[in-house]
């Protein structure tokens, strides 16, 4: 008998094990029946791999989602008057890494365990920077004492994409330093028939983004110590000037005389039409060379990290979107939006994500089997610099020095004045704007002009 | 007593049948400007989940000091309703006179000449902004085809101003036309022979009888076109952001900025009171400039 009972007891411990190894290797969450929710999703380039990565999640769980696609214009006052009203037509909003710290603060997000305290990102899921999660007290997006309030579909860096043909003709290895990339530019260059490499230099995020790759790279900073509630405004330093110089050298040297009016749309126009050699693009857009429809350059652009400056700092700016759960919508809206979310991130889903165009969000789809076929030859890179990768802005003034910085920095571009006074006067209005809004701040003496 | 009540209520009753039109004006026109108002000397905040309101009556005002950008834009939108308006007007009755003149056709060429007005603002700024492109746009293609070096239309602080008022001007000249043109219709034919048999040239009656008549249909012309001039934003938004630099930055398209990008909706209110008070003020100093002109 006691043999009998003893058998059974290993049996099903055998059996539970089994089990739970199974429910650990699942490639999908099964997440039951749900009511249908509404997600407020932009329709960025990574947008028709979500959608068919939502209609998978239809398929597989009978559960219905609809989506409300809105252009990348629209979507931060669409996501606003939902959280503001009486309830929110939508279960999840999605929100760009900048508006984040308005809606934590605002509170008006519903923190992701306090829907389900057993809900947590699996460990596979990249957290970028910790821009899911925010520290009331610290004022700061940080998982330590931070809470979970959002999770990221989409996780923009740029990579620096070059004519692999092209450059191997030209006889240059691809780049790793901006001096790599002027070398080759000085043979490549031959405007207006062809450009060596272009970047982003429109006025706003478009010259602020790419610029702080530079900034980076040459180890400067936007201000002090912004974690720890320094605010000093470091933006004047030699370093950000030597960086600023570099960024216009490459830009002027290497793109079209339009440097300072080039947007996302025209770099991409550029490349995929073969009339740019090299760009600096964010992953979202690569599935836009490999597509004969829209590119005459298919399987001939590769990808590396975007260079650093010689003896600079290997660069990588967070430009990710947070999925969150509002607070004003029934608790049952909310259940079924975590039901999605956890459905999401598993890994099944996130290698459909990847199949489908977009950009996956787990680790192991970048170390999967995928990462070595030739289709997803930027995984690599895209995964080596996630090492490095970190926010920028990350405060509630971020919108604010934004616009400042992408008018500054535009305006040293285009000569409009140097770039000490740029960066001097974007300094002063900085520090203006952290006054104004209570923080320690100070200023550095100001660059000579 | 009842029947006195009701004469009472009779003879007021062309007072009291304007409430609902006067309810309906509190709502959709006093109410906003009230809350504008309060807007401008609040600080809105958000917390918890909702917005909380603080009076700060000086705080948004001082912002228009330190407003680097404001200057441009207000220099900028002076420069670009003076230039286009002009330029629409013009343009809008040389059409007028032109096609006045014709015997047959004059339906169609209206039909025809209404088609810009039709197309809507984000498709105008869309289409637009891929004939201005660099590399690929038509003018630069063309001006190639020439043999002359492309144009940077958008990316030059020099032209992307004068850019984006074609772009304007092309929209609203036949608006200015179908008003002009109309008008023109209307002058009666009596008159231009009157003038004709007493030996006026074509010039003549064009510029001593016929604009003047037009003076009240001009007035209304330039006037509609001013306000629409100055809150103009989608085609510049689509065009150039207000960029290179400052260079085509309006006030409406920095107020969209402060107010939708940078979340300072104090501000913004005081920036929208500011844009008002500037429509208000070209207004009235324009119908003065027509009706003291009128009177001489």
């Amino acid at each position: 008998m006691k043999q009998t009972l003893r058998a059974a007891a290993a049996f099903a411990v055998v059996a539970l094990l089994t089990a739970l190894s199974a429910q650990a290797q699942q490639p999908f969450a099964d997440v039951g029946k749900q009511p249908a929710i509404t997600i407020l999703v932009n329709s960025s380039p990574w947008y028709s791999g979500f959608e068919k990565t939502v209609e998978l999640y239809e398929q597989q769980t009978g559960n219905k989602v609809k989506l409300d696609t809105t252009p990348y214009g629209g979507m931060l006052e669409k996501a606003r008057n939902a959280v503001r009203g009486d309830k929110s037509p939508y279960d999840l909003v999605n929100l760009d890494t900048q508006w984040t710290i308005e809606f934590y603060e605002g509170g008006f997000l519903t923190p992701l365990k306090e829907i389900d305290p057993t809900f947590d990102l699996p460990k596979e899921v990249l957290t970028y920077g910790d821009s899911g999660y925010w520290n009331a007290a610290k004022r700061w997006r940080t998982a330590s004492g931070g809470k979970l309030m959002a999770w990221s579909p989409n996780g923009n860096v740029d990579l620096f994409l070059y004519r692999a043909d092209l450059l191997k003709a030209a006889g240059f290895a691809p780049p790793k330093t901006w001096e790599d990339v002027l070398a080759s530019c000085a043979k490549l260059q031959d405007p207006p028939r062809s450009y060596g490499a272009v970047i982003r230099g429109e006025r706003g995020n478009g010259i602020r983004f790419e610029w702080m790759y530079f900034m980076q790279g040459k180890g400067a900073t936007v201000v002090k110590d912004a974690e720890s509630g320094d605010y000093t405004v470091t933006i004047n330093s030699p370093q950000a000037k030597a960086a600023l110089d570099l960024f216009i050298e490459v830009a002027k040297r290497c793109g079209p005389p339009n440097a300072g009016a080039l947007g996302q749309g025209d770099v991409i126009q550029l490349l995929a039409t073969g009339k740019a050699a090299q760009a600096m693009v964010v992953s979202a857009a690569w599935s836009n060379f490999d597509d004969p429809a829209k590119s005459v350059v298919v399987g001939k652009i590769m990808a590396v990290p975007v260079p650093a400056p010689v003896g600079g700092k290997a660069p990588a700016v967070l430009g990710n979107w947070n999925m969150a759960v509002p607070k004003n919508i029934a608790d049952a809206q909310k259940k079924a939006a975590l039901a999605f979310s956890r459905w999401f991130l598993t890994a099944g889903a996130q290698r459909a994500y990847a199949e489908a165009g977009a950009i996956p969000v787990r680790s192991d789809t970048y170390q999967s089997d995928l990462a070595s076929t030739p289709k997803y030859r930027w995984m690599p890179a895209y995964l080596e610099m996630q090492k490095y990768a970190s926010q920028e802005l990350g405060y509630a003034e971020g919108a604010q020095v934004e616009q400042i910085l992408g008018l500054r920095l535009n305006q040293a571009l285009i000569g409009e004045m140097s770039s000490a006074k740029a960066l001097n006067a974007a300094g002063r209005e900085i520090e203006e704007v952290f006054r104004k809004s209570g923080r320690r701040t100070g200023a550095l003496s100001a660059l000579p002009e | 007593m009842l029947a006195s009540i009701v004469a009472a209520l009779n003879r007021s009753f062309r007072h009291w049948s304007l409430l609902p039109a006067v309810l309906l004006f509190v709502l959709l026109t006093v109410y906003p400007m009230v809350n504008l108002l309060r807007l401008s000397v609040s600080t809105v905040e958000f917390a918890e989940g909702r917005a909380q309101w603080s009076f700060t009556p000086t705080r948004n005002v001082a912002l228009l000091a330190s407003d680097s950008v404001l200057p441009a834009a207000v220099l900028n939108t002076s420069i670009f309703v003076v230039v286009a308006v002009a330029a629409e007007v013009t343009l809008g009755l040389l059409l007028a006179l032109l096609v006045g003149r014709l015997d047959r056709g004059k339906g169609l060429v209206r039909t025809v000449m209404i088609l810009p007005i039709l197309v809507p603002p984000v498709a105008i700024g869309s289409m637009w902004k891929l004939m201005y492109n660099y590399d690929f746009g038509m003018f630069n293609q063309a001006m190639v085809a020439l043999g002359m070096s492309p144009v940077n239309w958008l990316g030059s602080t020099s032209l992307a101003l004068l850019s984006v008022i074609l772009v304007d001007i092309w929209h609203w000249v036949p608006f200015a036309f179908l008003i002009l043109f109309a008008a023109v219709e209307g002058i009666p034919v009596d008159v231009i022979e009157a003038a004709r048999i007493d030996g006026a040239s074509s010039w003549q009656i064009a510029r001593r009888v016929m604009i003047p008549l037009l003076k009240p249909a001009l007035a209304i012309t330039l006037i509609f076109r001013g306000i629409l001039a100055f809150k103009t934003f989608d085609e510049v938004y689509l065009l150039t952001s207000g960029g290179p630099g400052t260079s085509t930055e309006l006030v409406s398209l920095h107020l969209y900025k402060v107010f939708f990008e940078q979340n300072l909706l104090g501000y913004g209110a005081v920036l929208s009171l500011l844009l008002i008070g500037i429509i208000v003020a070209t207004l009235l100093t324009s119908r003065r400039a027509v009706t003291a002109r009128s009177n001489a």
